[in-house]
């Protein structure tokens, strides 16, 4: 299929459909970006605050322990002990709390009384003396008498031998007898030993965890992450009477994937998924498209295929209801596609007068019987009520299921080609016409001469035999002479009108057999052609069984149309009108049985009906007058030679009025002897 | 009728017989001479054999159809002698032939009869022509009498006769011919005895005759 420039222009997939599906990737591509990061943050969130609440519940721990610890110290001093007693107390306290490092029983003045060292660690303050820790002491007995409670001092870094340290912090708790104070039990606590005691493994596994200050700096490490990757930390204030530790727990951060949790993969597994989906779905889209076009284009192809032809076509279904027309068809009858599409049977396109033989001709269609393939010749109605001859080829219209639906025609006019051909033989008849007469008058001037010749001898002797019979001094022998002159030119015209009649009479010889329904053939076509013309039905009805005839066949077929054209002359267009029906010319043949009186002759006869104007009185009486005529361009010759011809076969030509209208002309041609 | 020479004679040419005895039959009651020929070609053989032209009024019968040379084409040939008009011709046409005979009449033919004639009316058309005939005959022996005398002048009266019939007083014909009046009027009253005639005037009718 030929596409035109245009129409492959408009094949380009368009522009905009990139861009949406561009921008669609790109939206989804952050989404699920978005989605990650979200998910990730998620993730470290969550674990940072199982990471700080893991650091509180050690900083709670550790709390609590110090304060069983503290009620546990109390029990030291319970019943005013001697030194003895308290120490061997100390070391059973000592030996079960290792985070203890030294207890020491001390004068309210702050003046050592009893020390006990930790079993664990002997004595660390031989480094440096202990009154370096004095201070620090003296404050937090201070607040614990203020409080009246235990009182912690701040941490501080203690060396011991080999260079290394202890990170420790006092805890002083005042003891009193029945409400008079005795001294002080200081505490002495080892930072790194707390983290040990009281750690649970579980919690510090692969984590690092230490006492810090408060700008970070780590007083003491309790364990370290291994390996120096991405950390995280929590800190959680470790809150004793007095002092306040910042404990902090450290983490690796944990490795995440691409899709940190199941929910992630899910939902970028379904929008991949959904992506893959939505190109398959444009892909078909597109190829949809394309589809589409091309059957819009294909469509419109045979749309301006359809409008352009000059052919008129016409569906019908099977009832005859018209499906589809175009518009060469609505051009050709003057209705519009409207108004004929869903109209049935009869069409508004029939020639009223015609009705009966279409009718029929869509029984057989209905039959399932095939028409022409070549088409066929009908007559159509135009709006305007003129007739117009048109050749339809049709063929059934079958369906993809391959049951009939309808059928489908090609309508060609053929006026245009009928009045071509009219004219033509209009021209020809005007030249065999003109010919016959130039025959004709050349033959009439030759008989006139003919019969002139004798006719003015006659003349001239009578008028001699007048002249001498006034003259008085005539010659007596004149007369009998111009007689006889007179009697033999008389003689000489005779024998010219003998020549004439001897030369007709010729043709006489001429006989043969012809079946009647032969002789209505072959007239057929030139009756059609001018019935066609003036919209009349032709009907011709052939008795079954009628003999052969004895004839000059052309001289016969030359009245049984001259009698046809006669017949169709009497019924001019609108007169009798189409709609009456009696638009009709009747050829029809019947034998005649022989009357057994008279002659064992058969006879054949022939009837010419037409139902127009009828013969006015005049007319009939001068029906076979030769040269008289009710046509303008009429000879007044055919009637007569219609007569003659007839005469010339032993048969008569006889008219009478046919009912309920028109003329009846009848005649009859003996039957051919049956052997 | 009476008037006419009783040798005034009408040459029947017809190549049907019949017509021709009919017609010669018909003028002899009429009393009238006639001559039969049965072609164009015998009409011509005779009027070639004429040693001079004919001193009688006569008419030709002619008709139209005839087989050999037609009559149209004898007329032609007729038409060409110089004294054609003394012997007027009237054509005999069939029906067919009228516009023919119409043109042949155009071209100088006396008249035309269609067949079948009515035989009177065409015997006194051949009257007609005979006077017809008749009259050409005396003009033409009254210009052959003039002629005769003007034969015997001289050259000179000749000179003076043209000029004198032309209405030139003396005096200038003697000035145009260099000669002297007395000469002129000498010679003037010779021409006039020659040619009998007394004036100037009827000099002058006497040669418009001629011309």
């Amino acid at each position: 299929m030929p596409r035109s420039p245009a129409l492959k222009r408009a094949w380009r997939y368009p522009r905009r459909w990139w861009l949406v599906g561009f921008l669609l990737l790109v939206l989804l591509a952050g989404l699920l970006g978005v989605l990650v990061f979200l998910a990730r943050e998620y993730e470290w969130t969550r674990e940072q605050d199982g990471l700080s609440r893991d650091v509180e519940a050690l900083a709670n721990d550790m709390r609590s322990e110090l304060t069983r610890n503290t009620q546990m110290l109390q029990l030291l001093n319970t019943a005013d002990p001697d030194s003895a007693v308290w120490t061997q107390r100390a070391e059973l306290v000592l030996q079960g709390h290792r985070e203890l490092v030294r207890l020491e029983w001390r004068n309210p003045d702050m003046t050592l009384l009893v020390p006990s060292n930790s079993p664990y660690l002997g004595n660390v303050f031989q480094t440096l003396p202990r009154d370096q820790a004095l201070p620090d002491i003296r404050r937090a007995c201070d607040a614990a008498t203020r409080s009246s409670g235990p009182s912690f001092s701040s941490n501080y870094f203690w060396p011991v031998a080999g260079g290394r340290g202890l990170e420790l912090m006092e805890m002083c708790l005042p003891i009193a007898q029945s409400g008079t104070p005795k001294g002080f039990l200081v505490a002495t606590y080892s930072l790194p030993a707390m983290m040990a005691e009281w750690a649970k493994s579980a919690e510090v596994s692969g984590r690092g965890l230490a006492f810090t200050e408060g700008d970070g700096t780590r007083l003491s490490l309790h364990s370290t992450v291994p390996g120096a990757r991405d950390l995280m930390q929590a800190t959680a204030l470790l809150d004793l009477p007095g002092h306040t530790l910042q404990l902090q727990l450290q983490s690796p951060r944990r490795a995440l994937g691409l899709f940190p949790n199941v929910l992630t993969a899910v939902v970028g597994a379904l929008s991949l998924s959904l992506m893959v989906v939505l190109m398959f779905l444009a892909r078909d889209m597109r190829r949809r498209w394309r589809a589409e076009r091309e059957l819009a284009d294909a469509l419109a192809f045979r749309k301006a295929m359809e409008n352009s032809l000059i052919t008129g076509l016409r569906a019908r279904d099977m009832q005859g209801r018209l499906t589809y027309v175009n518009p060469a068809f609505c051009d050709m009858v003057g209705w519009t596609a409207q108004q004929l599409l869903g109209t049935g049977l009869p069409a508004p396109y029939w020639p009223a007068e015609l009705l009966d033989v279409y009718q029929q001709r869509q029984a057989v269609r209905l039959a399932g019987q095939a028409l022409p393939r070549e088409g066929f010749e009908s007559m159509f109605l135009r709006r305007d009520g003129t007739h117009f001859p048109v050749l339809i080829i049709e063929a059934p219209l079958i369906d993809a299921q391959g049951t009939q639906t309808g059928w489908m025609s090609a309508v060609l006019d053929l006026s245009e080609q009928r009045r071509v051909e009219e004219l033509n033989r209009a021209q020809q008849e005007r030249l065999q016409a003109t010919a016959r007469l130039a025959m004709m008058g050349e033959m009439a001037s030759l008989l006139s001469h003919e019969l002139n010749q004798p006719l003015a001898a006659i003349a001239s002797y009578a008028n001699g035999s007048l002249n001498v019979l006034a003259d008085p001094q005539r010659e007596p022998d004149l007369l009998p002479s111009a007689m006889r002159q007179i009697l033999e030119q008389a003689d000489r015209a005779a024998r010219v009108i003998k020549s004439v009649s001897d030369f007709v009479r010729r043709r006489e010889q001429v006989r043969e057999a012809v079946a009647p329904a032969d002789l209505l053939a072959s007239i057929q076509p030139l009756v059609a052609l001018q019935a066609g013309k003036s919209g009349i039905r032709v009907v011709t009805d052939v008795q079954a069984g009628v003999p052969q005839v004895l004839c000059d066949r052309t001289m016969v077929e030359q009245v049984l149309l001259n009698l046809a054209r006669n017949g169709m002359q009497a019924m001019p267009t609108g007169d009798p009108p189409a709609r009456s029906g009696w638009r009709l010319l009747t050829l029809s043949v019947k034998s005649v049985q022989p009357d057994p009186s008279t002659s064992a002759r058969r006879w054949v006869e022939f009837e010419v009906t037409d139902h127009g104007f009828g013969l006015s009185e005049e007319a009939q009486a001068q029906l076979f007058t030769p040269f008289f005529t009710t046509k303008a361009e009429g000879m007044g010759l055919g009637l007569s030679l219609c007569r003659t011809v007839i005469e010339q076969h032993a048969g008569e030509l006889m008219h009478a009025p046919a009912q309920p209208r028109g003329t009846v002309f009848r005649f009859r041609l003996p039957a051919a002897p049956t052997l | 009728m009476s008037s006419l020479h009783p040798h005034a004679k009408v040459f029947i040419v017809d190549d049907d017989a019949g017509v021709r005895d009919a017609l010669a039959w018909l003028l002899r009651t009429r009393r009238l001479l006639s001559e039969s020929y049965r072609s164009a070609d015998e009409f011509w053989d005779e009027v070639q054999g004429w040693r001079q032209e004919p001193d009688l009024p006569c008419c030709v019968l002619l008709d139209v159809r005839m087989p050999g040379t037609s009559g149209l084409a004898l007329f032609e040939q007729l038409l060409a002698l110089p004294w054609q008009a003394a012997m007027p011709v009237i054509f005999l046409s069939g029906h067919a032939d009228v516009p023919t005979a119409v043109d042949a009449v155009k071209r100088g033919a006396f008249d035309f009869c269609e067949k079948p004639f009515s035989d009177n009316a065409l015997v006194d058309r051949i009257e007609q022509a005979l006077a017809h005939s008749t009259q050409v005959l005396a003009l033409r022996q009254q210009r052959q009498m003039v002629q005769t005398k003007l034969d015997q002048l001289t050259e000179r009266e000749r000179d003076v006769m043209n000029r004198v019939a032309a209405g030139l007083p003396n005096k200038l014909v003697a000035d145009a011919l260099h000669i002297s009046v007395r000469t002129v009027e000498v010679h003037r009253a010779r021409v006039f005895d020659k040619l009998e005639v007394k004036s100037a005037v009827e000099l002058a009718n006497l040669l418009r005759g001629v011309s």
